[in-house]
């Protein structure tokens, strides 16, 4: 299930980290995960080790050679290569990227480039944000918890797993934007999930 | 905008005018004509470093100065860190206070909704009020025991006690249950509410809890990452002190 693409991004500048850092906040679903400046040694497993979805690459600050931190991520994992580049980047550098941002372009070019690149792994992650009904089960979990039972009770009591009741309780709060137990309480009662005079007894 | 002590507090103003309570923390109200921050400073008699940093930290989320900060005396950000308490009690929640019972008033809420909303945000109430409380009573109280400690190189046996006993970091969580019940509300508003037409009295509340929950972020942000690394490095030095007495 993805709900989220990690980034991450090798740039020394504090320019274009800021700008790059702002790009991806237009794109929902996008999250900046690390940010190396590509002087460190043995990069490729570092940046392997964040799990990341997209790496954003400035060849120039490199002290290894682009094309063999390319192959040594590639052989690790699909990742998403994306290179910053400008006029003087090479062609042959260019190609071994899934795609390159061209630093000179203007918001709309970036966007619109950035979308290209990510094709139908983006369309995955507005999909998913799309989904927000509450199912029957996710109902029967809310009405417990309002009645004041522990994640642990309620698996008792419905005979799931506590890890069951977990997942259903992170994708209640996803789903509705409520965190707390008294703000499932009035969610609960205004969507009549569970009735005023009930909750009172108790 | 790099916030500087030759500008007029008038532009800044003009560019964030959210930094209306922040001033007036520091005993600065408006009507000020075109004194710049520098003098300013001078006739009310604020540290001008700590006011700059603090205005910038407020306006500008990503200029947050960690090290900076907690070079300033833990006295004043105590002293700044009540008085926003005062802004929240006095100010901030009796306003939405207001807004809550307008929207009970004027029939846009049934009064089974109203009174969920009402008790929602009592019970919000409390739990801040509680915390302020306990900072207030126990936590700003004891990180001036230690710096006065470190200042007068006098360690007292009911501090080093106190010390034993207690951990600042304990009070970080509490921050979090207040912040999520905030979040809540703002929700329930924007998206659960029964459709209304009083679009006005809807938004003034929001843009409330909008305030109050910018302002309770910058606040968390100063105790969190300042206060508390501030105490335990206070702590830390006081415990060495102390054994190389021993």
């Amino acid at each position: 299930m993805i709900d989220r693409l990690t980034v991450v991004l090798v740039e020394e500048t504090y320019l274009v980290k800021a700008g790059v850092e702002k790009l991806l906040s237009e794109l929902p679903g996008l999250v900046l995960s690390e940010v190396f400046d590509g002087s460190e040694k043995n990069l490729a497993n570092k940046i392997t080790k964040v799990k990341p979805d997209i790496v954003i690459i400035n060849p120039d600050v490199l002290i290894i050679n682009v094309i063999t931190l390319i192959n040594e991520l590639q052989k690790k994992n699909d990742y998403i290569l994306i290179g910053l580049c400008g006029k003087t980047t090479p062609e042959n550098i260019k190609s071994h990227f899934s795609g390159c941002l061209n630093i000179a372009d203007g918001k709309f070019e970036l966007l619109k480039e950035f979308k290209t690149i990510l094709g139908k792994r983006m369309k995955n992650v507005k999909e998913e944000k799309n989904e927000s009904g509450i199912s029957e089960r996710e109902k029967t979990i809310i009405k417990e918890v309002v009645s004041g039972l522990t994640n642990q009770e309620i698996a008792n009591k419905l005979f799931l797993s506590i890890h069951t009741v977990t997942t259903h309780r992170k994708n209640i709060t996803n789903k509705l934007g409520i965190k707390t137990v008294s703000g499932l309480t009035v969610y609960a009662i205004m969507n009549k999930i569970v009735d005023i005079h009930e909750i009172e007894h108790k | 905008m790099l916030i500087e002590k030759d500008m007029k507090l008038a532009d800044v103003i003009h560019h964030d005018h959210n930094l209306v309570p922040v001033i007036n923390r520091f005993g600065i109200h408006l009507g000020f004509g075109d004194k710049t921050i520098k003098t300013l400073c001078k006739i009310n008699n604020v540290n001008q470093e700590f006011f700059l940093t603090i205005l910038n930290a407020y306006h500008d989320h990503q200029y947050f100065p960690r090290k900076h900060l907690q070079s300033f005396p833990a006295a004043l950000l105590i002293d700044y860190l009540k008085r926003s308490h005062r802004y929240y009690i006095d100010e901030k929640i009796p306003e939405i206070e207001l807004f809550i019972e307008k929207l009970g008033n004027e029939n846009d809420l049934d009064t089974e909704t109203f009174t969920l909303l009402k008790n929602f945000f009592s019970e919000y109430k409390q739990e801040l009020f509680n915390h302020i409380n306990k900072e207030e009573r126990t936590v700003y109280p004891y990180v001036k025991k230690l710096e006065n400690a470190i200042d007068s190189g006098l360690i007292s046996k009911e501090l080093l006690k106190e010390m034993e006993t207690y951990s600042i970091t304990d009070y970080e969580k509490e921050h979090d249950d207040v912040e999520e019940k905030l979040f809540d509300l703002k929700n329930i508003i924007i998206k659960y509410l029964p459709n209304s037409e009083n679009d006005k009295l809807y938004f003034n509340l929001l843009k409330e809890l909008f305030e109050l929950e910018n302002d309770l972020n910058d606040h968390s942000r100063i105790e969190d990452l300042i206060l508390v690394p501030k105490v335990e490095a206070m702590e830390y030095s006081l415990r060495s002190t102390r054994s190389e007495n021993d």
